[in-house]
C-alpha cells in the first residue's frame, strides 16, 4: 500500500470537504487556502510518482474491499502506471494552477468557497478516475467529474441559462453514461472481473465470441467496446452527444479551462487508451472511433468560425482537438492521441485562462465575451497578449511548439496505419488542421489587434492588464503549450519519442516502422502549410481587409446559417426527444399515474386505517358485556379448532 | 323407572327452569329468588348424589349466605326502582346465534372428552352409599386436601377484610 | 336410564344458561347471579362424577367450590355496592369508565 499514491487523490477531497463545511463562515475570502496548498501537494506527490514510474517501478494495490457481491469483488485500488502517472501528473499540475488563477478571477463572488471546493472535488474525481485498478473505480469518477461538472457549470445557478445548461450537460452525459455502465456489465458477464489487468488477460476467451442481437450476429468485443465508447462519447462530448459542450461555457472560466479544456473531457480518451487491447480487437470499434472522432473533428470545426462568443469558439476548438485525439486512437495511435491529450491540455487551457483574462476585463460590457466589443486588447493587456499568442500558435501547428508534434504525430501516424481507413483520416485531420488555425487567430485578432471597439461601455476607461495572481499562471501554462510537446519529439526530427515509448508500456501501438522518410518530411511540411495558410487568411480578413469579414456571411446564406445555427442540432433533438418527454411527463404521467395511481393509493391507506380503526373502537366502548362477549367468542374459537382438529 | 330417576327428572327440571327465570326476569328481586329455588334443588340433588353432608353445606352457605347477600344487595341499592325497560344489552340476537353453536360445541366436545377418560384410575376411593362415607370424606379433607382447606379459610379471612376495607367511608380529596 | 352422562348434560346445559345470562344481561347484580348459577352447574358436575366413579375428589372439590363461590359472591357484590356508591349507576352500558 503506497501512502503517497493514496494522499494524491485524498489531499483535493479533504481540501473540498473542509472547505465547503466551513467556508461560508471561517474561511469567506481565504477559501482558496487550503484547496490551493493541497493541489500543490498533490501536484509535489504526483511528480515524485512519476519519477517512480519513469524509473520502472509500477504500483498496483487495493485500498480496500469496496464491492463484494456473488461472484463479483471490486475493490477501491490504484493502478500507477505510465498512463495514470503522466495523467495524474497532467491533472494536478493544471488543476493547481487553475486554483490559483482562480484567486483572481473570482475575488468578490459570494460563492467563493464554494467555488473552490468543487473544483478541489472535481479534482479528486479525476484523480480517482485516473488512478483506478478497475472499471467500477473508472465509472466512480467517471460519475463524481460528472457531478462536478453539472454543479460548476451551474455555479452561478441563480441564472437561468446557466442552470439549464448544467442540466443539459448532465442529462447527456447520462445518456452515455447508460451504455457505458451496459458495457461494464458485458465486461463483467463475459470476462467475470472488472480489474484491467485481469480483463487483458482473460481477453483472448472472447476473441472469437458472438452474441445474437434480434436476430442479428454482434462480435462480443465490438459490443462491448461500442457501449464504452457510448461513455466516452457523452463525457468527450463527440458527435452526436457534443450538445452540451458550448453550453457549459456558462460557467465561470476557469472551470472551462480546467474541466472541458485538459481535464474531464479527456476522460473518454484516457478511458479509450486504457482499454486498447479491447479495441484493436475489433476493426469495426476502430473504424467507430475514428470516423466519430472524425466527424465530430470536422462539425466543431466548421461551426467555430461563425461564432462570436470568445469562449464558445474555443468550446468548439476544444471538440474538434478531441475529435483529433479520437481519431488517432481509430487509427491505432493511441499513445499518438494521449500525446495530443497532454499538449492539448496545456495550450487549451491557456487560452481559455487568457479568454477569462480578457473577460474579466471587459466585464463591463453588455457581453463580456462577445468578440465584436472587443479589439486592441494588445497594448492593454500584454501579458495575456503574448500567452494568448503562443497558445495559438501551438494549437495551429506551427514548429517548435507543442502542438506541433503531436497534431504531426497524429497525422502521421493516420497516414502509416495499417487500418484502410487512416488516409482518409489524414486527410479529415489535415484540412481541419487549417481550418483551425482560422478560427483560432480570428479571435485572436479581432480581441487583440486593430481599434478597441468597447470603450462607450467601460465608461470611457481603459481596459486593464488581470492581476498578477492571474498572469502568472498564465505564464506558467505556456510554458507547458511549448515544452510539452518537446517530450515526444519523433525519431525523424531527432527525438527520441520519450512520451510515445512511455505510454506504449501500456497502451496498445502498432508495430509501424516509418521507412519513407521523405514522405513523412512532405506530410509534416503539409500540415504546417495548412496552419500557416489558416493564420494568413484570418490575417487578411479580420487584420488587413475587414470588410472581407461578411463575405461569406451575406453569400452563402443558407450555409451560413447552417454553421452558425451549429447544424441545427439543438433544435433537432429539441424536437426528437425534449418535447416528447415533457409531453409524456406533464400530461401521461401528471395527470393520470400521479393523480390517478398514486393519490389514491396514499389516500386510500390512510381511509382504510382510519376506517378500520373506528371498527375497532367500537370494541371498546367500556361496557363490559361485550369485553365479556369477546372472551366467550375467543373460546368459541378455540374449541372449533381444536373439535376440528381432532 | 325408579324413584332416583324420577327425582332426577324433576330436579333437573326444576332447576333448568328456574334458571332461566334468573336469567330472563325483569326483576331484580324475581331473578335472586328464582336463584335460591335453584339452589334449593341443587341441594336436594347433591343428596341424591350421595353426599348429605355437601347438602348440608349448600343449603347453608349458598342458599343461606349467598342468597340473603344478594337480597341485601339489591334492598340495600333499591334496585326495584331501577328496573328499567330493557333486560338484557343491545344487540344480543347475534350473539344468541353464536351462543348455541357454542352451546353445542361446548357440549360434543365435553363429553367427547369425557368418553374418553374412562381409564383413569381412581384417587380417592369411596363408597357414597356406606354410613361411612362422611367419615372417609372428612379424613381426605383434612390429609390429603389439608393445605387447600387451610388456604380456604385464608382466602375467606381476607374476603372478610376486602369488603370492610372496600366500603369502608373514603375522604372526599381521595376519591380518583 | 340415568347415569352419569344425564347428569353430565344437564350440568353443561345450566352451565350454559348461565353463561347467557352472565355475557348479556344488563344488571350487575344479576350478572353475579349467573354467575353462582355457573358454578352450580360446576357443582353437580363434580358430585355426579365423584357418585359414578366411587372417588372422594369430585366431593372435596366440591366443598371448596361451594366456599369459593361464598367468598367470591361476596367481594363481587361488594365491588357493585361501591361501584354503585360512586357512579349511582347499575347498568352495565352506562358504567364505561373502560371506554376507549
Amino acid at each position: 500500500m503506497n501512502v503517497t499514491v493514496v494522499l494524491i487523490p485524498a489531499l483535493p477531497l479533504i481540501a473540498s470537504l473542509i472547505t465547503l463545511i466551513f467556508g461560508k463562515r471561517y474561511f469567506k475570502d481565504k477559501a482558496h487556502v487550503l484547496p490551493v496548498i493541497s493541489l500543490f501537494g498533490s501536484f509535489i506527490l504526483s511528480l515524485f510518482v512519476l519519477y517512480d514510474v519513469i524509473q520502472g517501478r509500477t504500483y498496483n494495490f487495493d485500498l480496500y474491499s469496496w464491492l463484494v457481491a456473488g461472484s463479483l469483488k471490486v475493490g477501491l485500488g490504484f493502478q500507477v502506471d505510465p498512463l495514470s502517472a503522466m495523467m495524474c501528473a497532467m491533472v494536478t499540475s493544471l488543476s493547481f494552477l487553475i486554483h490559483v488563477y482562480s484567486i483572481g478571477y473570482m475575488h468578490g463572488d459570494p460563492g467563493y468557497y464554494r467555488f473552490f471546493s468543487y473544483i478541489s472535488l472535481f479534482t479528486f474525481s479525476m484523480l480517482m478516475l485516473v488512478l483506478g485498478n478497475n472499471l467500477a473505480q473508472l465509472f466512480l469518477g467517471w460519475e463524481l467529474v460528472g457531478l462536478c461538472s453539472y454543479l460548476l457549470i451551474g455555479f452561478w445557478y441563480e441564472k437561468r441559462s446557466a442552470a439549464n445548461a448544467a442540466i443539459k450537460a448532465f442529462v447527456v452525459n447520462r445518456i452515455g453514461d447508460f451504455g457505458f455502465a451496459l458495457g461494464i456489465f458485458m465486461v463483467f458477464y463475459y470476462l467475470g472481473t472488472l480489474y484491467y489487468t485481469e480483463i487483458f488477460e482473460k481477453l483472448p476467451a472472447i476473441k472469437n465470441a458472438y452474441i445474437e442481437i434480434l436476430g442479428y450476429e454482434v462480435y462480443v468485443p465490438f459490443l462491448i467496446a461500442f457501449l464504452l465508447f457510448c461513455g466516452a462519447m457523452g463525457k468527450s462530448a463527440q458527435f452526436p452527444l457534443h450538445v452540451w459542450l458550448p453550453d457549459a461555457m456558462e460557467g465561470p472560466t476557469p472551470v472551462s479551462a480546467l474541466i472541458h479544456a485538459a481535464t474531464m473531457v479527456t476522460a473518454g480518451v484516457f478511458m479509450v487508451s486504457r482499454l486498447s487491447p479491447l479495441y484493436v480487437m475489433s476493426d469495426e470499434a476502430m473504424a467507430m472511433v475514428a470516423f466519430v472522432g472524425a466527424i465530430t473533428c470536422f462539425m466543431a470545426a466548421t461551426i467555430a468560425p461563425t461564432q462570436f462568443d470568445i469562449k464558445r469558439v474555443i468550446a468548439y476548438s476544444t471538440l474538434s482537438q478531441l475529435g483529433y485525439m479520437f481519431m488517432a486512437c481509430g487509427v491505432g495511435a493511441f499513445s499518438a492521441g494521449m500525446f495530443h491529450l497532454f499538449t492539448h491540455a496545456y495550450f487549451k487551457a491557456l487560452l481559455f485562462l487568457g479568454a477569462g483574462s480578457v473577460i474579466h476585463a471587459m466585464h463591463h460590457a453588455p457581453d463580456p465575451n462577445d468578440i465584436r466589443y472587443m479589439g486592441g486588447l494588445k497594448k492593454y493587456m500584454p501579458i495575456t497578449y503574448a500567452t494568448f499568442l503562443i497558445a495559438s500558435l501551438s494549437i495551429s501547428g506551427i514548429p517548435g511548439l507543442a502542438g506541433f508534434f503531436s497534431k504531426d504525430e497524429i497525422l502521421a501516424m493516420a497516414y502509416f496505419s495499417p487500418y484502410p481507413w487512416g488516409k482518409a483520416i489524414w486527410l479529415i485531420g489535415l484540412i481541419v488542421a487549417g481550418f483551425t488555425a482560422f478560427y483560432t487567430f480570428r479571435i485572436f485578432f479581432k480581441a487583440f489587434h486593430g481599434e478597441f471597439r468597447g470603450r462607450s461601455y467601460l465608461h470611457g476607461k481603459d481596459p486593464h492588464e488581470s492581476p498578477k495572481v492571474m498572469t502568472i499562471p498564465l505564464v506558467l501554462i505556456s510554458i507547458g503549450a511549448i515544452f510539452s510537446g518537446w517530450l515526444g519529439i519523433p525519431e525523424s526530427l531527432g527525438g527520441g519519442a520519450h512520451f510515445q515509448k512511455f505510454l506504449e508500456q501500456v497502451v496498445y501501438h502498432h508495430e509501424v516502422e516509418i521507412t519513407d522518410h521523405t514522405l513523412e518530411y512532405g506530410l509534416m511540411v503539409l500540415s504546417v502549410v495548412s496552419g500557416l495558410i489558416g493564420i494568413l487568411l484570418a490575417y487578411l480578413i479580420y487584420v488587413k481587409n475587414p470588410m472581407l469579414e461578411t463575405l461569406f456571411s451575406s453569400n452563402f446564406k443558407k450555409l451560413y446559417k447552417f454553421l452558425y445555427n451549429k447544424w441545427y442540432f439543438d433544435e433537432l433533438y429539441h424536437y426528437v426527444f425534449v418535447i416528447p418527454t415533457f409531453f409524456l411527463a406533464r400530461t401521461f404521467v401528471n395527470l393520470i399515474v400521479d393523480t390517478f395511481v398514486i393519490d389514491q393509493t396514499v389516500n386510500g391507506s390512510a381511509k382504510a386505517t382510519t376506517s378500520f380503526g373506528s371498527l375497532l373502537q367500537r370494541f371498546h366502548n367500556g361496557i363490559i358485556n361485550y369485553y365479556l362477549w369477546g372472551i366467550i367468542l375467543g373460546l368459541i374459537l378455540y374449541f372449533v379448532v381444536y373439535y376440528y382438529l381432532s | 323407572m325408579s324413584a332416583q330417576d324420577l327425582a332426577f327428572y324433576y330436579l333437573g327440571f326444576a332447576m333448568i327452569l328456574s334458571g332461566l327465570f334468573t336469567v330472563f326476569s325483569r326483576n331484580p328481586v324475581h331473578a335472586v329468588l328464582s336463584l335460591l329455588v335453584l339452589v334449593v334443588h341443587q341441594a336436594f340433588m347433591l343428596y341424591l348424589l350421595g353426599s348429605e353432608f355437601l347438602s348440608a353445606i349448600q343449603i347453608i352457605v349458598y342458599a343461606g349466605a349467598v342468597v340473603v347477600l344478594f337480597l341485601f344487595v339489591v334492598y340495600l341499592i333499591n334496585l326495584q326502582k331501577e328496573a328499567r325497560f330493557r333486560v338484557f344489552v343491545r344487540r344480543f340476537s347475534l350473539g344468541l346465534i353464536f351462543f348455541i353453536l357454542f352451546a353445542f360445541l361446548f357440549v360434543k366436545y365435553f363429553v367427547l372428552l369425557f368418553n374418553m377418560s374412562t381409564g383413569l384410575r381412581t384417587l380417592l376411593p369411596i363408597d357414597p352409599t356406606s354410613s361411612q362415607a362422611l367419615k372417609m370424606m372428612a379424613r381426605y379433607l383434612f390429609t390429603e386436601y389439608l393445605f387447600q382447606f387451610e388456604l380456604i379459610g385464608v382466602i375467606l379471612l381476607v374476603v372478610v377484610f376486602g369488603t370492610v376495607f372496600l366500603l369502608r367511608k373514603v375522604k372526599e380529596e381521595r376519591v380518583g | 336410564m340415568v347415569d352419569l352422562n344425564s347428569y353430565i348434560y344437564l350440568s353443561l346445559i345450566l352451565f350454559v344458561i348461565g353463561l347467557f345470562g352472565f355475557v348479556f344481561r344488563r344488571n350487575i347484580i344479576i350478572l353475579l347471579a349467573c354467575v353462582e348459577i355457573m358454578l352450580n352447574a360446576l357443582i353437580i358436575l363434580f358430585a355426579s362424577i365423584s357418585y359414578f366413579r366411587k372417588d372422594a375428589t369430585g366431593y372435596i372439590l366440591v366443598f371448596f367450590i361451594i366456599a369459593m363461590a361464598a367468598a367470591e359472591a361476596a367481594v363481587g357484590l361488594t365491588l357493585a355496592v361501591a361501584l354503585y356508591k360512586k357512579l349511582k349507576k347499575v347498568y352495565t352500558e352506562e358504567i364505561n369508565l373502560f371506554r376507549g
